[in-house]
């Protein structure tokens, strides 16, 4: 065997070489498509499809099945509708399992049958697409609330930016929760594109407010957070911000209460899930806890967001309720406009859809997102708009609804 | 000094869990020679039964469903699977255990999708304080089961035939099957105990200050691997020391992180496993490990 | 005897690989690359493990230094990120060259561990290397990782540009299909290398520490320059790997190399057959593609349930199937794949080829000595 490989590779090399090369370009193939409409990948006569990367079997695949569900609700809700631009719309759902490497490949099996990519989810995944993506001219939404995907303008961010967020919640923690210059705010966050935007944020809100930032980094296995809450109270701060998930806010919560620390906790949007109301933290996290979020939470009464309701409880009865409901059909209606928007400027190619998307200077979402969503500008947060709740027992999936928000330092934020 | 109190007793609470499971891979590696790389996942197994079945049986049975569940599950997986691996060498059989873990862990998450399942632990989330320090009942718990139960495997281990027959299978397994030990029931025994300990540990991992059952449980495994090969491979007490040591240094890292930016972020995160090689370094055997033979 | 048919195997399987990229969808271009980067570590690992049997479990470690290696050589210098502005080949070289180095550095530790030890020593590399991936931001740009530079040789480059059409027999070849033959060309390079290095008198003498180290010694054989020998080498393949790895993502985080990878790595090279250059290949392949394909085709399997409605739908079903398709291997399989298909073609009987010194017992028993002993004699019984 050993032998016989230089030898092959010497074939080989022939073989290749005798080939028929060429490198004039044949005349490229009118653009297909039928009527006045210009089409490409992804859309035929009859149908529009749309993919979604989603993770149905890793550690996001709960609340990722929900947004599907909501996805497919809200498409057949238009194609009984007439669909969009005479085409049905029709979804081919991928599982990348949290996997990057399973996203690139999937991603690749599936760019030559899209016209959209519906949603990319988790921030490792959506990072290793959202280059593939751009390069090809594929409008990606869903990729959550990373800064890091402002900078591709393929990329539909459905609401404020991560570190909007960050920013909000100390504005709203100086303005509305009676914190003062000089006091010290504790940012427990996971390291990564979510929790150091979030982080990023915050500080640059508490250097314009005259607050103190005491950062503490976790991951995702940690969810005994007894010594990150005792180190917090040891620095005396007076308020906690959140990038983690729900596991690290209820431990957060349960320990700085058992310690006597009354201080307002608020997490960022993935931070709450109603099925903490039911562990031995619900007392605490009913005193004092926020969460600050990019989309209206299930409990709103906005018309959007019955809707959605309404749509996902007849989809499937017994399902999960959160804020993954109403973010769902908010990106479906995103991506509904885009292609709506790139129909009728007679271009439903994939680079239509992003020029479409570019173009979107005004969107509304019936309250589903801040009214007046900005595609225009590449690099900038499309909103610096959020929805402050406050963790209820009485409203539904736990978050009550008590503002929108817009602080003095989250308009002040940078990107770059 | 209150404060540096509370850390070093935060992370000897939280060492102590950390060595329930570490003392498990210590004990299956002993027993049968197998890297259980299926541990986390049997931890996460564990407080699964015990958080399904609360409801309706109560707390205390749930937890003997939980314990009797993942020591089961222990035995089967090693008398169906590791003891029928074609080539029986420890490195396929840690690759099994992947497989196992792939089996489990997959199950598992899918039953308990995005919830966080409560346990229902009677002490909810009590705290006990003496002296302006203020621990969780959960955890102080947890302090007096561990050494309920590694006084009763150092009982096993040093005066119970079983618990000799274990040592001596361990130490030279051909010669100990030569003098009428049964390997078989050795390594049972081993998977077994591994199981109980790993749904205990499960048990008060995901009580307070935790909030429930969800699948990260199964990660704690990699936690309690620093403070297994601390200890040395083949030592339960190892194990134990070095569980403590892992949670005292992990809380006190913590605790201090704003006096140690300039090692970076999230240095809590790798110290555990820097501390493994620097022990590994000085004392290739771990802290309380058997020395091996053979020295080139 | 057996030399002819096994030469026409190995020019099919050659004329396959190359033609393949003609015929292929985006979606096997890309699984391919992903399969070949993977292929090269996985080879690299089983010299050391299989061959040498020292355990590791950092390899992804290693990958790392590689790829971030050749990311920071290739790239131009930004204000807010360095780069070395460097052509793409002394990148590659560079990668593998550092990679080595910091497995040389860390020998030391290997060279005063064994087994089980080391593999879990090694195993805190990989959260070391994460950590400092992390917080070195103006190298790596932290966990927003950064863009990785086609690769390009003399002006020709791996990408859809430069030139911007290139045809072979009628099919476009594009940037996958340009990488692909890249990938090919050093797999098969890294692989001979690896088949002549494990017969070589370095191999031998790596075996011999493996099956004792006390004989090894007794026979002269220099056990801690042997060892770290083994470890330069391993961890230069998955400096390559890394390398590729890059390329075929074409943006990098540390997200890429996580535990999860040094393990897949562990787990390719016992499907395959600890110590075959050849099973490693094939383990690669049977680990990176099968859950894919597994994924991309389960909608195909009857009885799924819907995502999200808490049946069992397909996801998690192609994760069910490959965890089974482990346990299935190692539990009926002797020598792994690579030892079944040595058994299926019955070329063990017509023994002779260096390919077939006796296979590794068990890289990963520090204070399993008796254990050793039974399998080990079960294999020469055979």
């Amino acid at each position: 065997m050993r032998k016989t490989r230089p030898a092959l590779v010497a074939a080989a090399a022939c073989v290749f070489a005798v080939t028929a090369c060429s490198t004039t370009e044949p005349e490229a193939a009118g653009g297909g498509g039928s009527g006045d409409v210009e089409t490409g990948n992804g859309v035929t006569d009859s149908a529009i499809t749309v993919g979604v990367l989603t993770d149905l079997s890793g550690p996001f695949a709960a609340g990722a099945a929900v947004q599907v569900t909501e996805f497919q609700a809200y498409w057949d809700q238009v194609n009984a509708d007439g669909g969009i631009c005479d085409r049905d719309v029709e979804m081919q759902v991928q599982d990348h399992a949290y996997d990057p490497q399973k996203a690139v490949s999937l991603y690749r099996s599936m760019s030559s049958d899209i016209v959209a990519l519906q949603q990319v989810l988790g921030g490792p995944t959506s990072a290793a697409v959202l280059p593939l993506a751009q390069q090809e001219s594929v409008y990606v939404g869903g990729v959550g609330w990373a800064s890091t995907a402002l900078q591709y303008e393929n990329n539909q961010l459905p609401g404020a930016s991560y570190s909007i967020q960050g920013a909000n919640a100390i504005d709203y923690l100086v303005d509305e929760l009676g914190l003062s210059e000089g006091d010290s705010v504790g940012v427990v966050y996971f390291v990564g594109d979510y929790g150091s935007d979030a982080l990023a944020g915050a500080e640059h809100a508490a250097a314009e407010r005259g607050l103190t930032i005491v950062p503490q980094e976790i991951t995702p296995a940690v969810t005994d957070l007894s010594a990150q809450a005792s180190a917090l109270v040891q620095e005396g701060v007076q308020a906690v911000v959140l990038g983690a998930a729900p596991a690290q806010l209820a431990s957060l919560v349960g320990v700085l209460s058992s310690q006597g620390a009354d201080v307002p906790v608020i997490g960022m949007n993935p931070t709450f899930n109603p099925a903490l109301l039911d562990t031995p933290a619900a007392e605490a996290l009913l005193a004092n806890t926020y969460s600050i979020t990019s989309v209206a939470p299930y409990a709103s009464d906005a018309p959007g967001v019955q809707e959605a309701n309404a749509l996902y409880t007849e989809a499937d009865p017994d399902g999960a309720l959160g804020w993954e409901v109403p973010l769902a059909y908010g990106q479906a209606q995103l991506l509904r406009t885009a292609l709506e928007d790139a129909c009728e400027a007679g271009d439903l190619t994939p680079e239509g859809v992003v020029a479409a998307l570019g173009n979107a200077s005004d969107v509304d979402t019936d309250g589903v997102f801040p009214d007046g969503l900005d595609y225009t500008q590449v690099g900038e947060s499309p909103t610096r708009t959020v929805f402050v709740s406050k963790v209820s027992d009485t409203a539904e999936a736990g978050l009550e609804l008590l503002d929108t928000y817009e602080g003095p330092s989250a308009q002040s934020y940078t990107f770059g | 000094m209150s404060y540096f109190l509370t850390q070093v007793l935060n992370g000897l609470s939280f060492g102590l869990v950390l060595s329930l499971i570490a003392a498990g891979f210590a004990i299956v590696f002993t027993s049968t020679g197998v890297l259980n790389f299926a541990h986390g996942s049997v931890v996460l197994l564990g407080a699964y039964l015990v958080a399904v079945t609360h409801p309706t049986i109560g707390f205390w049975a749930a937890v003997l469903v939980g314990v009797v569940g993942a020591a089961v599950v222990g035995v089967l997986v090693n008398a169906l699977l590791v003891r029928n691996l074609a080539d029986p060498n420890p490195g396929t059989a840690a690759i099994l255990m992947l497989g196992v873990d792939i089996l489990l862990l997959t199950e598992l998450t899918r039953r308990i999708g995005n919830r966080v399942l409560p346990l229902g632990a009677p002490w909810g989330a009590d705290v006990v304080r003496f002296g302006g320090i203020a621990l969780p009942a959960g955890r102080v718990l947890a302090a007096g089961v561990a050494v309920v139960v590694f006084a009763g495997l150092w009982f096993l281990f040093a005066r119970t035939r079983l618990g000799i027959g274990m040592r001596a299978a361990a130490a030279d397994g051909p010669t100990a099957s030569l003098m009428g030990i049964r390997l078989s029931r050795t390594g049972a025994t081993g998977w077994a105990l591994a199981g109980v300990l790993a749904a205990l540990a499960g048990v008060f991992l995901t009580s307070f200050p935790s909030p429930g059952v969800a699948p990260p449980v199964a990660l704690s495994a990699f936690l309690a691997i620093p403070a297994w090969v601390l200890g040395g491979f083949d030592s339960v007490p190892g194990a134990v020391l070095g569980g403590l040591v892992i949670g005292l240094v992990t809380a006190l890292t913590v605790g201090y992180e704003s006096e140690l930016h300039v090692l970076g972020g999230g240095f809590g995160e790798v110290v555990p496993y820097l501390v493994m090689i620097v022990v590994l370094l000085v004392r290739p055997q771990g802290l309380l490990g058997s020395k091996e033979a053979v020295r080139v | 005897m057996s030399e002819l048919p096994r030469r026409i195997a190995g020019l099919v399987l050659l004329l396959v690989a190359v033609a393949l990229p003609l015929v292929l969808e985006d979606f096997w271009l890309q699984l391919g690359l992903f399969v070949m980067a993977t292929m090269i570590g996985a080879v690299g690992l089983t010299l050391l493990v299989g061959v040498a049997g020292q355990l590791s479990l950092g390899h992804a470690a290693f990958a790392a230094i590689g790829a971030y290696v050749y990311v920071w050589a290739t790239s131009e210098s930004e204000p807010t990120l360095a780069g070395a502005g460097l052509p793409a080949v002394v990148g590659l070289v560079l990668a593998v060259a550092v990679a080595a180095l910091v497995g040389f550095v860390f020998s030391p530790v290997a060279s005063r561990l064994r087994g089980i030890y080391l593999g879990l020593a090694t195993l805190g590399l990989v959260f070391l290397v994460r950590h400092l991936l992390l917080n070195l931001d103006p190298w790596t740009g932290g966990f927003n990782g950064r863009s990785v530079e086609p690769f390009t040789l003399g002006g020709f480059s791996f990408s859809n540009r430069d030139p911007d059409y290139l045809a072979v027999a009628g099919v476009e070849l594009e940037g996958l299909h340009r990488l692909w033959y890249l990938f090919l060309v050093l797999t098969l390079l890294a692989c001979w290398l690896a088949a002549n290095l494990r017969s070589s008198r370095t191999g031998r003498a790596w075996a011999n520490l493996r099956d004792s180290e006390t004989a090894a010694a007794a026979m002269g054989i220099g056990v801690a320059r042997y060892k770290a020998a083994a470890f330069v080498v391993s961890s230069g393949y998955a400096g390559l790997a890394g390398a590729l790895l890059a390329l075929a993502y074409g943006r990098l985080a540390p997200d890429v190399f996580t535990l999860t990878v040094s393990v897949d790595f562990l787990v390719m090279i016992v499907i395959g057959g600890l110590g075959s250059v050849g099973g490693a290949m094939v383990g690669a392949l049977f680990v990176t593609a099968l859950p894919l394909v597994l994924t991309q085709y389960s909608d195909a399997l009857p009885f799924m349930a819907a995502p999200g409605s808490g049946g069992l739908d397909p996801a998690t079903t192609s994760r069910l199937l490959y965890g089974l398709a482990i346990i299935a291997v190692l539990v009926f399989l002797r020598g792994g794949l690579a030892g079944a298909s040595r058994r299926l073609t019955g070329r063990r009987a017509a023994s002779g080829a260096p390919d077939d010194t006796p296979r590794p017992t068990t890289p990963i028993a520090p204070g399993h000595e008796a254990g050793d002993r039974t399998s080990e004699s079960k294999e020469t019984a055979r």
